[in-house]
């Protein structure tokens, strides 16, 4: 056995309060990263190995490689289902954002703003549900909006609303929008509070107004909210489902399903978990995607400019 | 030294929060529900309180009526009620890839059935169908509802007959009488409509194939069944022709449109519809909205399409109340079960329910129910499954959505037969 030089001696005594450090450092990670892994990754790494399996949710589920996911693309109601999810998608950047948008910028510097943006918050507090049930009084055929549009001698009161799609989409999205514009409102006037007042005053001192203004001073200064909204909207309407559960149940057949609603109505309501599990896989896939593509191309876009 | 501490400690708390996670259920708590008394191997199975889940959460009052019923006779029930099916499926079917399985749940019949058969997951009722027959609580009819192999699993919790409820005050008003051929019932939807009243309900979604399933077994009763087994096929011309019957009905007026989505028991009473294809639950809903049976409205068995038919079918719906295989207490539930079928249990359930029973001697206080049951149970009539039991799941899926898409649109039938066909025949393909 040989003896450490006090050189080596030195070294060891430095570094032995790091490594203690480090150790009692993992002690107190440790019980949050088990509890990431065992509700987060588990689950996520089970749905992985069910979507390649048959399994019905008892026994043991039985390994049937790509089969799943062949049975999935090869489903015409499944890219009918992938269709309405582009339509809640584009739908949503359009309607809730924008109108969300509009709102905040008309009502930006009124007095008494509030006023003008809380009825739009109001439906914010109901939940999905709820929302669908409402609106499928409304939308039923001979509900009140066909009774409106009669009464008011406007065409539209023999459309089936919730009947034909991809009619029924569109006016699940008008529900959503009802209930998702005031909460974007609100996030939009936050951001336009927080532009800084001096370049806008100059710009004007400049002759730019109205929507000149608000093109090339305003909207540019609002984008990294812009970004997180739409974010956000992106992800939202990719995952839609309680208003659609709520109104048509993805039907009638399945003409108005999104990926959400087919993920759990195979998993749940036709028992095929691996199937289920298949499309879970694949949503998860595309909203990350998306989110990635989008938000790689926002901060590249911000950090540009 | 104060380092080393922390270390330790930080690890400690590690680790007893995973062994506090991984450690729950283990040992009875004082007062648990489930654990109340032995496992009924003493003969003292009265004592005992069974875990018993179902997804009719709201029939909890019912449930503890029954409890007083069975008080000192047979064990209490702890009741845990779901009023979301899906929900309730999925944790059921959980419970059994735990030790806490449920002594006693209410299930399905048909494939779901089969399918915790398959698994050994419930446990075997021969023994208490043999003497329930014996004893003349129930029929040999039922019990194939129930039967896997030659045994049988599970016993009945309730049981439900389809039929017609009528608007009493509407069929006054155009001087109709109850129908008893197909040409009267006809006749019948043919004055309501001349008169602008929405002669029948029906729904694209939940209940969509209902009227398959009675024009259908109506038409040929052997075919209906045939489907069930893969021996007929549904675009055989008797399957076709029911479609077509069913085809026309809907271009003839015949029912509500399908984007009506207030509840049928509203419409019903209202007089919107003045008549609803719906089981005999159907009275639990219209008590509730204050209607008297006999007075507000009135049920019948829907005649035959084919009147050559000796008899009546009529469709029967049965939901199983069964017994988890090597559950706490087991034995305690199987006790409980073989209670359940007997005529005071029955009278209660029948009684507290206001429902009709699968016992011929329970005393059922509605009387247009208790003729009812009479009648089906009695000759010139023959019992089918509903069908969506009696379909297996992937073909019963697809035909659902077809169906509704039929339902809604009303556009040509054969389309939609050959689609579920296409899935019938993948499926009993599968089978071998």
């Amino acid at each position: 056995m040989t003896m450490p030089t006090p050189r080596q001696a030195e070294l060891q005594a430095a570094s032995r309060p790091k490594n203690a450090y480090r150790l009692s450092s993992i002690g107190f990670v440790a019980p949050s990263v088990l509890l990431v892994a065992v509700v987060l990754y588990l689950p996520f790494i089970w749905t992985t190995y069910i979507s390649f399996t048959e399994y019905n949710g008892l026994g043991d589920p039985t390994w049937v490689g790509l089969e799943n996911y062949r049975e999935m693309f090869a489903d015409p109601e499944f890219l009918t289902s992938i269709r309405n999810t582009l339509f809640w998608v584009v739908g949503t950047i359009a309607l809730p954002v924008g109108l969300g948008l509009l709102i905040a910028t008309l009502t930006h510097g009124m007095p008494r703003a509030t006023w003008f943006r809380l009825p739009f918050l109001i439906p914010y507090a109901v939940s999905g549900v709820a929302v669908g049930v409402i609106w499928s009084f409304v939308l039923q055929t001979n509900g009140a909006l066909s009774q409106a549009l009669e009464f008011l001698h406007l065409p539209g009161s023999e459309l089936r609303w919730l009947l034909d799609g991809p009619l029924n989409t569109f006016v699940m999205i008008g529900a959503s929008t009802w209930q998702g514009a005031g909460v974007n409102a609100l996030l939009f006037g936050i951001g336009l509070q927080s532009i800084p007042k001096e370049p806008i005053e100059a710009a004007r001192v400049d002759g730019a107004s109205g929507f000149t203004l608000f093109r090339t001073m305003t909207w540019p200064m609002l984008a990294p909210l812009t970004t997180v909204v739409v974010g956000l909207a992106i992800v939202g309407s990719l995952k839609t489902f309680d208003v659609i559960w709520g109104m048509t149940k993805g039907g009638p057949g399945r003409v108005s399903e999104t990926l959400a609603l087919t993920m759990f109505k195979e998993t749940f309501v036709n028992n095929s978990y691996g199937l289920g599990a298949a499309v879970a896989l694949f949503l998860t896939v595309v909203t990350v995607l998306a989110s990635i593509l989008y938000l790689r191309r926002q901060l590249a876009d911000s950090r540009g400019a | 030294m104060r380092s080393r501490t922390t270390t330790g400690l930080a690890l400690l708390t590690g680790a007893a929060l995973a062994l506090s996670a991984c450690s729950g259920g283990d040992d009875p708590e004082p007062g648990d529900g489930g654990s109340g008394g032995g496992n009924g191997d003493d003969g003292s199975s009265a004592e005992v309180t069974l875990d018993f889940f179902t997804d009719k959460a709201a029939w909890e009052p019912s449930f503890e009526d029954m409890n007083t019923a069975s008080d000192g006779l047979a064990p209490q029930l702890s009741f845990t009620g779901y009023s979301d099916p899906t929900a309730y499926d999925a944790f059921i079917k959980q419970s059994f890839r735990t030790d806490e399985r449920p002594d006693l749940f209410t299930w399905h019949t048909g494939d779901r059935l089969g399918e915790l058969v398959e698994q050994g997951l419930v446990a075997e009722t021969t023994d208490i169908w043999d003497q329930a027959i014996a004893d003349g609580y129930v029929s040999e009819d039922l019990a194939a509802n129930y039967t896997y192999d030659g045994k049988q699993y599970c016993v009945p919790l309730n049981v439900v007959y389809w039929v017609i409820y009528y608007n009493q005050a509407v069929f006054d008003e155009h001087g109709l009488d109850v129908p008893s051929t197909w040409e009267e019932f006809t006749a019948v939807a043919d004055t309501l409509v001349d008169a602008g009243v929405v002669p029948l309900h029906q729904m694209n979604i939940i209940f969509e194939f209902v009227w398959f399933q009675a024009i259908l077994a109506g038409m040929d009763p052997e075919a209906y069944d045939g489907l069930s087994d893969g021996s007929v096929s549904y675009t055989d011309p008797t399957v076709v022709e029911a479609m077509e019957t069913w085809h026309q009905m809907q271009s003839d007026g015949y029912f509500i449109d399908p984007g009506v989505t207030t509840d049928p028991q509203t419409l019903l009473q209202t007089g919107e519809t003045a008549m609803a294809y719906f089981g005999t639950f159907f009275t639990g809903q219209l008590t509730d909205l204050g209607m008297v049976s006999g007075e507000d409205y009135g049920m019948f068995v829907l005649p035959s399409v084919d009147p050559g038919l000796a008899d009546t079918p009529v469709v029967v719906e049965t939901g199983p109340l069964c017994v988890g295989t090597d559950s706490e207490n087991e034995q305690a539930a199987l006790d409980y079960s073989a209670w359940w079928m007997g005529t005071d249990a029955q009278s209660a359930w029948s009684d507290s329910r206001g429902d009709v029973s699968f016992n011929p001697n329970a005393t059922v206080t509605d009387e247009a129910l208790a003729e009812i049951t009479a009648q089906v149970t009695g000759d010139g009539y023959q019992q089918l499954r509903r069908y969506l039991e009696a379909t297996p799941t992937p073909i019963y899926t697809v035909a659902a959505e077809e169906f509704g898409a039929f339902v809604t649109n009303n556009d040509d039938p054969m389309g939609h037969l050959e689609a579920i066909q296409a899935e019938a025949d993948a499926h009993w393909a599968d089978q071998g």
